[in-house]
């Protein structure tokens, strides 16, 4: 025993001791922190962009294009505030009502109602940056009377050799035309990349189109609004569903949170028993392995080395269960029914005790398979000899997991999670759907009699390989296996 | 004789063949025993049999009174013939980890570490990571880490391969060091120099089988002497004085007509009566020079390695 620990207590020092291991550690989350808040920083970050609106129509047709265009920015804003009421709990309908009242009376009359409806996001809610701004057309612009002429005054201004009256920069403009007697915009701008400017002018005047064909329709402002304001009524229900009937979010994020932990399951199942092969693969290059087999036996050895690594994987699993918490609890704030639905979904039916069989179960069966294998190489192309067939194998539940997020109980996805390879991947995705109990019975068996099988045959696999040498191929594998070499 | 290791009639057979051959030997407890024979003599076969990592096909092994090197594994030390430590290790944590194998406490482990790596001048490498250590420095910690539990029975696997002379000097001095507190050192080599020089006992190996188990000396006294003699002789002038068993001659360069004869001595035959012959026969002799046979003449013979 004392060999034992002090052989995992090498193996857990030497990763866990490297700025590498927490670097890459902090590569998930930190990848999910930077997915999650970039979008956001981009679009908070990137500059307002400053269009002129020239009207040659002499139909008024400027000013109306610039009220639509305040209008869009005006909806846009409104489902902003249906959506951080919707967060805040305040209910679909309440949240609903505050978007065609926003609509109706304006930003701040929406704001003052989210604070009452929302008193957490309320009080600290603040519109999206405007991407887009109309600013006043240069003089010479403005007075040009052609299309010619207002394109030819308007490309120093927008090519940056020109400033506007505040000394600052033109990035667009739009000249408004009558075109067959319908209003015709030409789109100027220096860049092509950044359409936001353009969206804005092309949203604009769609709208201006739109109003003018209700007002041929005899439709006013008002009932367009109501128009809009339309979304479907429907409730969908489930007799699976966890609150009454009617289906929520709470019930779909067992699919998610099951492939979530399936993919999490095999990528640290599979990084474990990768650290493990490599560690033994040096240690049979350097001949380190034949000092520890003639100080310990085989099982220390082994099991020592599985225990550091298992060390190295709870360390892993601990921290990103603590940034995730202390994420949960950043988020608390902002979506406590997300939050809580989450925390709900984790606890009920016992799914974390699930994923805590299926994460020790496979991770003896790969860890012992991968250790057998690095026993057997010195180098890294002679494990990818032997791991390459295997990476293959392992591709398969990948694949199958993306197809059980939303049907767990597809015939495909049960047989193969009855392979005790697959199980501690694809059952995690499909417990939360609460498969029949001899499925679970049945798989959690077979888990264990093949991690027990892995756990004989590594140990075999493993004393003989520690001491073979020269070419690697099964010949010599299988001979050295029956202690031939 | 108090043996520290007994090895009766043991064979070792890898699928058709046959790595060891019936090979008995023994070490006398506190004594350095050189175990040689050229590459694929079955000698680190042996060592993993003796150490308890493969088991004897047949024949019965002793080690420090036990039938299996595993169940005294923590009075052995061992050092295998590659060598290598974890690279990112320091000499003391290395020393200490080994050391903790073989049951000895972290703490004292590490003062061990420190006092071995002092002693040995490697004070100031001792924080250093072992991958920035020069060869004969890791190879000297790998040692160290193989003796800091100060084991009464120490198999050295080719201990002195690629070192520098001053190196292999100071690692004569370790292993004497570690006779002289009364361990027993078996240690493979193929350099003879070493096993002369540190050699109580040498047990000879050839082709999976023990050709000799002795003495120094008398592993000398199995291969022939011979005399160098320098002169206007020619060949068969030298073949002819007596107890003279074979020659080989090269001219002397810069002095026409000299040959430099190296005749070999047949078994029991006397240096002294070919000189006689020779000054008696009036051969131009101007030098001649009487000469002992080294571990390294006996281990040609040995091991068949002059047919």
């Amino acid at each position: 025993m004392r060999r034992l620990l002090l052989i995992a207590r090498r193996e857990y020092f030497a990763y866990t001791r490297t700025i590498g291991f927490w670097l890459s550690m902090l590569v998930l989350p930190g990848f999910i922190l930077l997915g999650a808040s970039l979008p956001g920083y981009m679009r908070e970050a990137a500059p307002t962009r400053q269009v002129a609106i020239v009207d040659l129509t002499g139909q008024g047709a400027g000013e109306a294009l610039k009220a639509a265009m305040a209008l869009n920015r005006l909806k846009n804003d409104a489902e902003d505030l249906r959506e951080a009421a919707l967060k805040d709990g305040a209910g679909r309908e309440k949240a609903e009502a505050l978007r065609q009242l926003t609509e109706r009376q304006g930003l701040a009359a929406g704001r003052a109602r989210l604070r009452e409806i929302a008193p957490r996001i309320g009080p600290v809610w603040k519109p999206a940056k405007q991407s887009v701004v109309v600013v006043q057309s240069p003089m010479d612009v403005a007075a040009a009377k052609t299309v010619e002429e207002a394109e030819r005054e308007l490309r120093p201004y927008v090519n940056g050799d020109a400033l506007l009256a505040g000394k600052t920069a033109l990035d667009a403009a739009v000249i408004l035309t009558l075109k067959d007697g319908k209003l015709n915009g030409r789109f100027w701008s220096k860049g092509v990349t950044d359409t936001r400017a353009e969206d804005a002018v092309r949203h604009g005047i769609a709208e201006v189109l739109r109003a003018e064909r209700l007002q041929v329709l005899g439709i006013t402002a008002d009932q367009a609004r109501e128009l809009d304001g339309i979304r479907p009524a429907m409730d969908v229900f489930s007799t699976k569903s966890a609150r009454g009937e009617s289906v929520g979010l709470r019930d779909r994020l067992p699919g998610i949170l099951g492939f979530a932990f399936g993919m999490i399951l095999w990528s640290t199942i599979i990084t474990g028993a990768s650290i493990l092969m490599n560690s033994v693969m040096e240690e049979k290059s350097n001949r380190v392995l034949e000092v520890l087999l003639s100080s310990a036996r085989t099982t220390e050895i082994l099991t020592g080395k599985v225990l550091g690594v298992a060390g190295i994987t709870a360390t892993v699993l601990g921290v990103w269960t603590a940034i995730g918490a202390f994420a949960l609890n950043v988020l608390a704030a902002a979506a406590p029914d997300v939050v809580a639905d989450v925390v709900s979904v984790l606890t009920a039916n016992g799914l974390i005790w699930y994923l805590l069989v299926y994460l020790v179960g496979g991770y003896l069966m790969y860890a012992f398979l991968f250790t057998a294998v690095g026993a057997f190489c010195e180098t890294p192309r002679e494990a990818q000899t032997l791991l390459g067939p295997i990476m293959i194998f392992l591709s398969a539940p990948i694949i199958v997991l993306q197809l059980a997020i939303r049907t767990p109980d597809m015939p495909l996805v049960k047989v193969m999670s009855w392979i005790p390879l697959f199980t501690p991947f694809l059952m995690p995705a499909r417990i939360p759907s609460e498969p029949p109990l001899i499925e679970v019975v049945g798989t959690l068996l077979g888990m264990a009699l093949m991690a027990a099988f892995m756990i004989w045959l590594g140990g075999k696999a493993f004393r003989a390989g520690a001491l073979t040498t020269g070419k690697l191929d099964l010949k010599n594998i299988f001979a050295a296996m029956r202690g031939e070499h | 004789m108090d043996s520290a290791l007994r090895l009766e009639g043991v064979s070792k057979r890898y699928g058709r063949f046959e790595a060891v051959k019936e090979l008995s030997f023994e070490v006398e407890r506190g004594s350095i025993c050189g175990f040689l024979g050229p590459n694929g003599a079955g000698k680190t076969s042996t060592l993993r049999m003796i150490l308890g990592l493969s088991d004897p096909s047949a024949g019965k092994i002793t080690v420090l009174g036990a039938d299996t090197g595993a169940k005294v594994r923590d009075r052995i030390g061992f050092l295998p013939e590659e060598r290598g430590l974890y690279r990112k290790m320091t000499p003391v944590d290395a020393i200490a980890f080994f050391a903790g194998l073989k049951g000895v406490a972290l703490g004292e482990g590490r003062r061990r570490a420190r006092k071995l790596l002092e002693e040995q001048g490697l004070g100031e490498a001792m924080k250093k990571p072992m991958k920035d250590l020069s060869k004969g420095m890791a190879q000297k910690v790998q040692l160290l880490a193989s003796i800091a539990h100060e084991p009464e029975f120490v198999i050295l696997d080719e201990p002195f391969s690629g070192l520098d002379p001053m190196n292999q000097q100071g690692l004569e001095a370790i292993i004497r060091g570690l006779a002289d507190r009364g361990a027993t050192v078996l240690f493979s080599t193929h350099v003879m120099q070493h096993a002369e020089r540190l050699c109580r006992k040498v047990v000879l190996l050839a082709q999976g089988r023990k050709v000799f188990e002795g003495s120094v000396a008398a592993a000398r006294s199995e291969a022939p002497r011979s005399v160098e003699i320098e002169g206007h002789i020619s060949a068969e002038e030298a073949a002819g004085l007596p107890g003279v068993s074979g020659v080989e001659s090269v001219a002397v360069e810069g002095d026409p007509g000299v040959f430099s004869h190296r005749a070999a001595l047949g078994k029991g035959a006397d240096p002294q009566a070919a000189l006689k012959a020779a000054f008696a026969r009036g051969l131009d002799v101007r030098r001649f020079e009487m000469r002992e046979p080294s571990l390294h003449d006996a281990f040609i013979v040995l091991t068949g390695g002059d047919r």
